[in-house]
This record gives C-alpha cells, sequence and structure tokens, in this order.
C-alpha cells in the first residue's frame, strides 16, 4: 500500500524538532527524538482514525484517503508553523574536509543515521516475531490472520513506525522545513520506490541514491549551460517518475507480477 | 468437538448458508460435500471468523465461539488451511512454517516449537529438500503441503481443510489424502470440504451433502457411498 502523506510525516518530524530545540531550548538530540515519537503517534492516529474504518474497503479507496490525509496534515502545519520555513539545527554545527571537498557535518549524521535506520529495519522485518508477521500481512493479509496475526494491530504498528521513519528522515535531511514541502518530498521519497521497484527495500535506498543524483546532475546541468534557475529540480524527479512508470513499472529490483497457480 | 446451530452467512448480498446445522466429533473426519458454489468454502470461512455469522451460533466444547477474529480461532486451536492455499509467496518455505507457530513463540518452548517442525518434515519430505526455496517456486502439490504444515504448526485440535485436491494431479492427491489419514491417527480432528466426493468419502467418518448453502444429506460415510441420490448425481454411477 501506498501512503502519500509520508512526505507529511517528514515535514512534522522537521517542524517538531525546530519547536522542540529552538522555541523550547531542549537540546537537540532529544528534540529530534520526541519529534520522531509525535511523528509516530501522529501515524498511529491517522491509522485508526482514517485507515482502519476503511479496512474493508477496496485499496484504491484507502490510497485516496491518504491523499486527503495529507492535506488535512498541511493544513494543520500551516496552521501552526505559518512562515515560509522554519530552520532546523543541525545535530553538530562543524564542517569538514574530505578529499578536497568541503561537507557540513550533517552530511555524515544523514548517512550514518540512514544506513543505521535501513539495518534495523531489515533486522526488524526478516529476525522478529512482530516484523515477520506485519511482512506477512504485506504478503497476504488473509492467510496471516489463519496464522494467528492480529492484522489490526499490524496495520497500527507499520503506520507509526513508517511514520517514525519519515518523521526521522524530515528532521535530520531538512535544514529548513516548511509546511508545503511535504508533497515534493513524498513524491521523491515514491518515485525512489518506483525506480527500485515496489517492495523491495534495498531497491528503494538503490533507487533513492539514484533518483538523488540524477535529479542534482540535470540541474546542474541546466543551471551551468542554459542559466536555468535550479528551482526546477523537483520538476526532474516527476519526470523520472513518469519514464519509469511508462517504460519499466516494475522498476529496476522489481519483478512482473504474476501469481503461480 | 464443534457444532454449528443454525448457521447463515452472506456472500455479498447473496445468502451463502442457510440455517445449517453440523456436528463434528473430536477424533472424527468429517467431510462437507457438494459442487461449486455451494457454500462448502463460506461456510468454512465462517466458522474460522473470516466471515461473519448473520444467525445462528458455533461452538466448540460448548463454548460460543461464533463471529470470534480468526486469530482468536487459532489460539484456541482451530487452524483453517484456506481455499487456494494462500501461501506466503515471497518467503521460503521454512518462514512459512515458523509463521505458522506465530502465536506460540511467547507460550511455548522454542524446543516443541522444533518438533512440530521436524513431525512437518516428515509428513512431507518433499519439504524438508525445499527447506530454503522461495515458496511461490513451489509446485502446486507441494503448496498444498506448506499450507497443510503451516496450518499443523499452530498445533490444532481441529484442522479445517478447503479442498486440498483442488487442481492437482492424481498422484498428488492420494498422497495428500495419506497424509490427512496420518493425521487423524494422530489424533487431529479434521473437517474436510471436498468437491470430489469418492476420495473424501474414502477417509471420512461422517459427512454432509451442502447444496445453495443447504445441508440436505448427512449420515457415516458409509451410508453416503450406499445412497443411491449420491451415487447418481456425485459419483457418476
Amino acid at each position: 500500500m501506498i501512503n502519500f502523506a509520508q512526505g507529511e510525516f517528514a515535514v512534522f518530524g522537521g517542524l517538531l524538532t525546530y519547536t522542540f530545540s529552538c522555541v523550547l531550548h531542549i537540546p537537540i538530540l532529544l528534540a529530534a527524538v520526541i519529534a520522531i515519537i509525535c511523528t509516530a503517534i501522529i501515524g498511529a492516529l491517522m491509522e485508526r482514525l482514517f485507515i482502519y474504518p476503511l479496512r474493508n474497503a477496496q485499496i484504491i479507496n484507502v490510497i485516496i484517503a491518504t491523499i486527503g490525509v495529507s492535506i488535512l496534515l498541511k493544513a494543520l502545519a500551516r496552521l501552526f508553523w505559518p512562515e515560509e520555513a522554519y530552520k532546523v539545527p543541525e545535530f553538530t554545527s562543524s564542517s569538514l574536509t574530505f578529499l578536497g571537498v568541503t561537507q557540513r557535518s550533517q552530511t555524515l549524521w544523514v548517512f550514518g543515521l540512514t544506513l543505521i535506520a535501513v539495518m534495523l529495519t531489515y533486522i526488524f522485518f526478516n529476525h522478529t516475531r512482530v516484523g515477520k508477521g506485519m511482512k506477512a500481512c504485506s504478503i497476504n493479509r488473509e492467510a496471516a490472520s489463519l496464522v494467528g496475526i492480529n492484522i489490526s494491530n499490524m496495520s497500527l504498528y507499520s503506520f507509526s513506525l513508517s511514520a517514525a521513519l519519515g518523521g526521522a528522515a524530515g528532521l535530520i535531511n531538512a535544514p529548513y522545513a516548511s509546511y508545503g514541502s511535504g508533497l515534493f518530498l513524498g513524491v521523491k521519497g515514491f518515485t525512489s520506490a518506483v525506480v527500485g521497484g515496489l517492495g523491495n527495500t534495498f531497491g528503494a535506498i538503490f533507487g533513492g541514491l539514484l533518483v538523488g543524483l540524477i535529479e542534482e546532475l540535470i540541474a546542474g546541468f541546466l543551471q551551468v549551460v542554459f542559466g536555468i534557475s535550479s528551482g526546477y529540480r523537483d520538476a526532474i524527479t516527476a519526470l523520472i517518475l513518469i519514464v519509469v512508470l511508462l517504460l519499466r513499472p516494475q522498476g529496476i529490483f522489481g519483478r512482473r507480477e504474476g501469481v503461480k497457480v | 468437538m464443534l457444532k454449528v446451530e443454525g448457521l447463515s452467512s452472506f456472500y455479498g448480498h447473496i445468502e451463502a448458508l442457510r440455517a445449517v446445522d453440523l456436528r463434528v466429533r473430536a477424533g472424527d473426519i468429517t467431510t462437507i460435500l457438494g459442487s461449486n458454489g455451494a457454500g462448502k468454502t463460506t461456510l468454512l470461512r465462517t466458522i474460522s471468523g473470516l466471515v461473519p455469522a448473520r444467525y445462528g451460533r458455533i461452538l466448540y466444547f460448548g463454548k460460543d465461539i461464533t463471529n470470534l477474529r480468526p486469530e482468536r480461532m487459532v489460539k484456541m486451536g482451530i487452524s483453517h488451511v484456506p481455499e487456494g492455499r494462500q501461501i506466503f509467496g515471497d518467503m521460503t518455505v521454512r518462514e512459512n512454517l515458523e509463521l505458522g507457530a506465530y502465536l506460540r513463540y511467547r507460550r511455548d518452548p522454542s524446543s516443541a516449537i522444533k518438533k512440530d517442525m521436524d513431525f512437518v518434515f516428515k509428513l512431507f519430505p518433499i519439504l524438508k529438500e525445499r527447506e530454503s526455496q522461495v515458496a511461490g517456486t513451489l509446485s502446486g502439490g507441494e503448496q498444498q503441503m506448506l499450507a497443510i504444515g503451516r496450518a499443523l504448526m499452530s498445533k490444532p485440535r481441529l484442522l479445517l481443510l478447503d479442498e486440498p485436491s483442488n487442481g492437482l494431479a492424481p498422484k498428488v492427491i492420494r498422497d495428500i489424502f495419506a497424509c490427512l489419514q496420518q493425521l487423524h491417527q494422530e489424533g487431529i480432528t479434521i473437517l474436510l470440504v471436498e468437491q470430489d466426493v469418492q476420495i473424501a468419502l474414502n477417509i471420512a467418518d461422517y459427512g454432509y451433502i451442502l447444496r445453495a448453502g443447504k445441508i440436505v444429506l448427512e449420515g457415516t460415510a458409509e451410508e453416503l457411498s450406499q445412497n443411491q441420490t449420491i451415487k447418481e448425481i456425485y459419483l457418476g454411477e
């Protein structure tokens, strides 16, 4: 299932971190943890209020409901954080030079924490009982309930977990957070997942790197050669999405849909 | 052991079951026979909680279990092998079997679960050979064996089976039914839904004929195989 409110979780992760750290003056790491917990709670509420009541509906209706939730969350974010953008503090504010390239130290945090999140997610889905149950639910809900898995709880856990991960991504990644950026964060995530092959964890990571690189290279190329503003970079992502959906809808690592009878 | 009283349920807007009464005695193989669309699958799905019962009730050891969620049924020892096998195709054979024991990891020591997995591998040696293979790549017969094996991993007292013969070659069907008989000897009670009347009556103790959502005939397997109407309609004699 695709959750189009995923980008909104990232926005909330960033905005909440801003409030906790810059307004309430909580140390940044603690502020980040609280923000992640809050985002997880938002995800859980979303599941109970909007997804759970649709548990017997067709999947397309549920997906449309997630679009509705994303609009709602965006409006809420705008209500509480009306400014165009908020500066989310970095974990450490030094910069470092490696092979002649100077980088913000935040880049290292992004890299390291992403790696840890990916490893934890992998371990969770493949080596823990609840994680395997969740995976079973995603493959076949009915069969999962017949082996004794409580599918309603699993849905709640998975929404909380993905909201927490989205929130974490939003707060480590964005130097700025704004109520309006959720949609394109979501589209970028979705594009990465589609490029790698929907449902394939490592495909999604690879897709993310690939989409980021392509976007950066094309935006840079357009700016240097034609003087076109890099503000068009979001359009590049959308273009990648369209091209992949047209030419290879199963993604790079995806298999074609097919059921053996 | 299991008693169904006046059970009615709907498939969409169609009344798929009309006041069905049936009994499953502990230790028996009870079979529900009937043609396509007679309501056999809906009956099993209602018993295991996948389809809500509109009227009537289901008693298990005298306890009312009508409309409990499927995972509660598993906890109480009722395990359903669904129509079309419904294995977890992206997971390995071993992972499928482990998920069968999902509710037992907190309750039972891992040695007990290991013992049951060995039992399943002894019953279906081919699954042992395919242990780390992705389940979706198995043949139809192997998938059926895996579905039964997965259901056994919850250590059921009552096994509900929905058309295990469906789409399989005669030899594979014989193998699977021989295994069902073996399970029966181990003391597992079986409620078997089948379209293949002959093969079901061969191993069953008692049977019901379901037609258009109603029980139209019941009797011991022997009585049913001697019944003139059944001979004509279902056995083609």
